[in-house]
């Protein structure tokens, strides 16, 4: 057996006994039990994983850690998030109350997505991939909208790009907003009725979970 | 709720899970379009794999 990690909490009972908590300092991971040879692209398994992590959503704010990072003991758990814990505490501590929301918008103006084979170069291609994908920017309307009726009520917020088709409004926001997020996002359909967007949480802290304060 | 809104929760779900948060250094293998891989390894490497698997032959 291994276990399949979900997240960084601040205190056990955040994890406990909705998943199996694995103390890591003075820290604790949430996670699942599975068998060695269990394909981590197993439908019913994303689902159960995807249903545990709004479950301990519900419960307490908590550092999402990307699907698929499996640890064979607490001991191994440790060793790997070692360089991560500082970092965990301070922002489990400072956003406890706090949830991600996000928007995501189909791009304004899409550049077409580079074609590798039109490169020699490795480097060159993910240069253009990036710069592709950092061109992308959301409808002017859209954005001046989002950002007088959802940024007001975010604590941080940033427009991230993702790929060259979307982009994509981050809000760290109270967990007393959310309902008041949601609000802004059925004044901002009212207002941009023809320019697609979806507006979506709360999450844990998946963009917000690096920052430096 | 509609089946269509279900899936479109559902897929959001799935991209949060599968695609937002810390990546923990020597776990992660990544696909970029369709065609490169790359490895990320303890923060050390980020290389195409290919230039990974020529170098390794060496």
């Amino acid at each position: 057996m291994k276990s399949l990690v979900i997240g960084a909490h601040l205190l056990r009972d955040d994890v406990e006994p909705v998943a199996q908590a694995l103390a890591v300092g003075d820290l604790y991971l949430s996670a699942v039990d599975i068998e060695n040879d269990q394909p981590l692209g197993d439908r019913e398994l994303l689902l159960r994983v995807a249903a545990i992590r709004a479950k301990l959503l519900d419960v307490a704010t908590f550092v999402a850690i990307r699907y698929g990072f499996t640890a064979g003991s607490a001991e191994e758990a440790q060793w790997k998030c070692a360089a991560h814990i500082a970092q965990w505490r301070r922002v489990l501590t400072a956003h406890r109350e706090h949830v991600e929301m996000t928007l995501k918008t189909a791009a304004a103006a899409p550049r077409a997505r580079p074609d590798r084979r039109d490169f020699t170069s490795g480097a060159d291609y993910l240069r253009a991939l990036h710069d592709a994908t950092q061109s992308a920017t959301a409808d002017p309307e859209l954005r001046a909208a989002a950002e007088e009726l959802i940024e007001p009520l975010a604590i941080k917020h940033r427009w991230i790009h993702r790929d060259e088709k979307s982009v994509e409004l981050a809000a760290l926001v109270p967990r007393a907003q959310i309902d008041a997020v949601n609000a802004a996002g059925a004044a901002l359909q009212a207002r941009c009725p023809d320019v697609p967007f979806m507006l979506s949480g709360p999450w844990p802290l998946e963009v917000f979970a690096d920052d430096h304060e | 709720m509609p089946e269509q809104t279900e899936e479109l929760v559902l897929l959001e779900m799935l991209d949060h899970l599968l695609d937002r948060g810390v990546v923990i250094a020597g776990e992660a293998v990544i696909s970029i379009g369709d065609v490169d891989l790359l490895y990320l390894g303890l923060n050390i490497v980020l290389a195409n794999v290919d230039a990974v698997m020529r170098v390794s032959k060496r």
